[in-house]
């Protein structure tokens, strides 16, 4: 739709076409005009996708998937690269999708939980009660440890 | 169907009454699109089922989808933010154009030849955590004890070792995106995001001048190909305007 312009550029940057849902999410959720008309409809999955997408936040997950990430550099230590080199064989190999690794989580996670929403469009009962109070846990682990911070 | 007591409206956006309407599909709410219109402004809206709740996946492709179709045919838009549904097509007149309409001109002349671009800038991971241990002795000592062993002491060193890590990416990141800033140009209007992933330099909407998208879209495509292998970008657009209308 929006693919004209993007085809066009090969190169460096990333240009997802036609937008993906991660994308999509990113884009629209939470923006866009608000005004006082609105009906009030049942907004599937929308509150807990909002929480989930922005708490990608100083939480035992995140410290525990960087701390992985930083313990996997061995994979490259033993193979003898250095620094330079390696972000050499980076740019010309194309290897763009090696390096993305364990810390894309929280992204992936939205479109989980979106594509498992799709998935039974007319009784996702059985399984929304479970990722709820999930949802509502992580939203106080945010709370507590911003407060924390200051 | 769409003209059933049993769906309402649900609102893409606002645009100049008469502007073309992209293709229907029964892609969720994207079905039966229509213009609802008042004097020089009309809504953009298809229908959903009353007995139906929002926000599954097809819904949010739909509604970027149709907005993106508006962007594409060359039309100012106003869009709504995702799930603005209205009983039916006189509350649309009534409560949102007639009241608003003054406004909703005044938005779209200012829309007018202009889209929005999003620009999403990260660490390569490998490389920025290297530089965080050369740049941190402390984190390096703590990683070199941190073994596999299955013990509480073991996984509190490993949470130690995470939390510094993301630290020190967040004290980097206030210098790297001012940078990227820079570098993009601020002669363009932008609003950068709040960042949450510690991995992220910069989230931020761009508005671009239609005359200018070429070497909007240059300038980005510089900044990654300068910044290869540290840094990647992803470049989201041409978009509606989403990150650049208040709520009236």
């Amino acid at each position: 739709m929006t693919t004209a312009i993007q085809q066009r550029r090969g190169g460096y940057v990333d240009r997802p076409s036609p937008s993906g849902l991660a994308d999509v999410v990113e884009l629209i959720l939470d923006k866009g005009l608000v005004i006082d008309a609105y009906v009030r409809v049942s907004l599937v999955g929308i509150e807990l996708l909002t929480i989930d997408a922005r708490i990608v936040i100083a939480s035992v997950d995140t410290y525990l998937r960087f701390a992985e990430a930083t313990n996997r550099l061995d994979l490259y230590d033993k193979g003898g690269k250095d620094l330079p080199e390696l972000m050499q064989s980076m740019t010309e190999g194309g290897a763009k999708g090696k390096t993305r690794g364990a810390l894309s989580g929280a992204k992936e996670k939205v479109n989980e939980l979106l594509s498992s929403d799709d998935d039974d469009d007319d009784g996702d009962e059985d399984s929304r009660p479970r990722r709820r109070p999930r949802a509502r846990q992580a939203a106080q682990r945010r709370r507590s440890s911003s407060q924390d911070d200051e | 169907m769409t003209t059933s007591v049993d769906s309402w409206c649900y609102v893409f956006g606002i645009v100049p009454a008469g502007a073309p309407v992209p293709a229907s599909d029964d892609g969720g709410p994207a079905a039966g699109l229509r213009l609802v219109e008042v004097g020089e402004v009309a809504a953009l809206v298809g229908s959903t089922p009353a007995d139906r709740g929002l926000g599954r996946a097809a819904d949010l492709l739909a509604h970027d989808r149709v907005l993106a179709a508006v962007v594409a045919a060359g039309t100012p838009v106003l869009p709504m933010r995702f799930g603005a549904v209205v009983t039916d097509e006189s509350a649309v007149e009534a409560e949102l154009l007639s009241k608003h309409q003054d406004h909703f001109v005044a938005v779209l002349r200012s829309l007018q030849g202009r889209v929005q671009y999003t620009v999403n800038v990260r660490y390569e991971q490998d490389t920025v955590l290297r530089q965080v241990l050369a740049e941190h002795p402390e984190i390096a000592r703590l990683r070199e004890i941190d073994g596999a062993a299955d013990t509480r002491a073991a996984f509190d060193r490993r949470l130690r070792l995470g939390e510094l890590v993301v630290r020190a990416l967040e004290r980097l990141r206030p210098a790297e995106a001012a940078a990227v800033i820079d570098e993009l140009g601020d002669d363009f209007d932008f609003r950068a995001h709040h960042s949450t992933a510690p991995d992220e330099v910069l989230d931020a909407a761009f508005l671009v001048e239609t005359a200018r998208v070429e070497e909007f879209e240059n300038r980005v495509e510089e900044l990654a190909r300068r910044h290869a292998g540290r840094l990647r970008v992803r470049l989201v657009g041409p978009s509606p305007a989403y990150d650049f209308v208040e709520d009236v």
